[in-house]
């Protein structure tokens, strides 16, 4: 099951990183990872990801402002954004509301959730 | 066979390097191959030697005068022989075309094979490496869907009441993300609380689930050593006498009690019909923990209910001991109060507010325990210094009820059943909306019922006549929408009561 799809995968918690890399590799998606917001900054721009799962709590740089810096470049190239945090609270829902195509996770979270998430955003976006 | 990235670069490196070329192939076919399909032409031939490799498990060596040279070696992981390292080589070539041509062909097909079973076992050990950290990660990817169902469950256990719709909620998730094709919860004495989910497969299939699910309880064998840690476990049905005749296809089945101290609840279930996976003990430990969550919210809502009714019937025995002293007030607190109800339902009132007026109507008049029955049952028109008394009845039953923490929600009604919408009412003369709402619905139906509790006025015509003063007093003495709603009420289901029961 290959296809063509590029995953950008950003936690600083190697646990949750390897088992959303093997979810997704299972899939057939290519996976690339981050281990911090600064040098998944640096990875959405150099590696051109068609998903991107970030953590909120991140050192260097957090999941918020990651997506706040990188959300003007989803109007030349839409890419999927996937947001997971411990508690979403009313502040996560109203700032993720402004993004493009960002959707929230709440921790714990199902690997199997998370999966069907981008899959179905791959499904509608028809590609 | 999984990606194996270093070791497919090594043996692209090493068929630059060398005259070789290198596949590997696994039980379903061709892997991996150095050259890129190069050798396309001979894939049937390779395929073929890769199978005769794989099935006897040694060493084979292909050579032939003149045509390409094979050599396989199979790969294993464990005992079991899982692909195969073909090497194929222009050995010759390099040789050239010369005399010892075939001398050097045989001299490097000796060495090939300690080379090839160097290689094969570094193949196999990474195959063996892969698939473990995979292992691993699985194992850790199913703690984490256990980790966010217990997470999910625990949300709903706190943010719902406790309710048939929240036990649903509990198994649907259950049988979600441990994916089974049926998941239940069966409490033999609550039956309103049981819940049964099942898959998509299942949902098809025309046996009577219920029936089933009941079945499956029946026949836990009462011995059966795993109920001492409050579980029963069935891997294969087709083994299990009992359970093998409940359905013809094989399936495996997870049952813990719902259980609390020494209160037995009932059972919560799963079913799987796909034995090729088994119930872990991660799952086991979930159910359990589910099972005894549920058990203390069953003994939580139980002692509720006692509590509740225990207060019900406290509150009646007080409300009798005032009625018992007024001969003219008997069954007047039940009354005013199904009309309050009654009212509220008409004025759309949500489920908290009917709860406060349901108390504050039947408790409204509990102030008249402190009032001499020589003036509650005065026959003669009272005296100003008596009637002082009756009006302070509102506000000797606000202090008899303070301290009850619990009701602290009735008082403003039982305070305030007796101000007036133009202000002239009493304790505080309060003007329209300054009353509580809740307290201008029971004056409404504290007066109609003073009006009709009167024997001369137990007539259809009298109550007639009682709606009509209500009516009158409407925005000066009661308030107008209160008052509009109580008529709907009148005409809808307590005229036909009046018709029936009292008209002489």
């Amino acid at each position: 099951m290959e296809n063509n799809k590029k995953v950008l995968v950003i936690d600083d918690d190697a646990q949750i990183r390897r088992v959303v890399e093997l979810k997704l590799r299972k899939q057939g998606y290519h996976v690339v990872i981050a281990m911090n917001g600064e040098e998944g900054l640096q990875m959405i721009e150099s590696e051109q990801p068609d998903a991107v799962v970030t953590d909120v709590m991140m050192p260097k740089l957090d999941g918020e402002s990651l997506c706040k810096q990188t959300n003007h470049l989803k109007k030349q190239r839409p890419f999927l954004t996937i947001v997971m945090t411990n508690r979403i609270s009313p502040e996560d829902r109203h700032w993720v509301k402004e993004m493009q195509d960002t959707h929230l996770m709440e921790k714990p979270f199902s690997p199997t959730r998370l999966l069907g998430c981008i899959d179905e955003y791959f499904r509608r976006s028809g590609s | 066979m999984r990606r194996m990235d270093q070791l497919h670069g090594f043996l692209s490196s090493l068929a630059s390097l060398t005259p070789l070329n290198f596949q590997i192939w696994d039980t379903n076919g061709l892997v991996y191959a150095s050259d890129n399909g190069a050798m396309a032409s001979n894939l049937k031939q390779h395929q073929a030697f890769s199978a005769h490799v794989i099935n006897q498990a040694t060493y084979q060596c292909h050579v032939h005068d003149g045509a390409p040279l094979l050599f396989g070696m199979p790969i294993t992981y464990g005992h079991e022989v899982i692909g195969s390292l073909i090497a194929s080589g222009s050995i010759a070539r390099s040789a050239d075309r010369s005399e010892d041509g075939l001398q050097a062909q045989t001299c490097d097909a000796r060495k090939m094979k300690p080379f090839l079973t160097h290689l094969a076992g570094l193949a196999g050990e990474t195959w063996a490496n892969r698939k473990e950290i995979e292992e691993v990660a699985e194992e850790l990817s199913l703690s984490f869907e256990d980790l966010s169902l217990y997470a999910r469950i625990s949300n709903h256990m706190r943010s719902l009441q406790f309710s048939g719709e929240m036990l649903k909620a509990l198994v649907e998730e259950l049988q979600e993300t441990l994916r089974v094709d049926l998941a239940f919860i069966e409490l033999p004495d609550r039956g309103e609380y049981n819940a049964i989910v099942t898959g998509r497969e299942l949902q098809d299939r025309a046996s009577d689930q219920q029936a089933f699910a009941h079945n499956l309880i029946q026949s836990i064998p009462e011995e059966a050593p795993s109920l001492e840690q409050d579980y029963f476990i069935v891997n294969d049905s087709r083994t299990m006498p009992g359970y093998r005749e409940l359905d013809p296809e094989p399936y495996r089945f997870l049952a813990v009690k719902v259980a609390h101290n020494s209160t037995f609840d009932g059972w919560l279930g799963l079913v799987s019909f796909k034995l090729e996976e088994h119930f872990r003990q991660s799952e086991l430990r979930l159910l359990q923990s589910m099972a005894k969550q549920i058990s203390v919210l069953l003994a939580n809502v139980d002692l509720y209910h006692d509590l509740e009714e225990f207060v019900i019937n406290m509150v009646k025995s007080l409300v009798f001991a005032i009625e018992a002293k007024d001969v003219y007030t008997r069954g007047h607190s039940e009354r005013v109060n199904r009309y309050a109800m009654l009212t509220a339902e008409r004025l759309q009132l949500d489920e908290a507010e009917k709860n406060v007026l349901n108390w504050a109507s039947i408790l409204h008049d509990i102030g008249k325990i402190g009032i001499p029955e020589s003036i509650l049952n005065k026959p003669a028109r009272l005296n100003d210094e008596e009637f002082n008394v009756i009006k302070g009845h509102p506000k000797k039953g606000h202090k008899i009820l303070e301290p009850i923490e619990q009701l602290a929600s009735c008082l403003p009604s039982i305070l305030h059943h007796h101000e007036r919408y133009d202000g002239k009412g009493y304790p505080q003369g309060l003007k329209g909306e300054e009353i509580p709402f809740l307290a201008r619905i029971i004056a409404v139906a504290d007066t109609f019922d003073a009006i009709t509790s009167n024997r001369a006025y137990r007539s259809a015509t009298a109550a007639e006549k009682a709606l009509a003063i209500v009516d009158e007093v409407a925005g000066t003495q009661l308030d107008p929408v209160v008052v509009e709603a109580f008529k709907e009420v009148y005409e809808t289901t307590l005229k036909a009561e009046f018709d029936t029961s009292h008209d002489a």
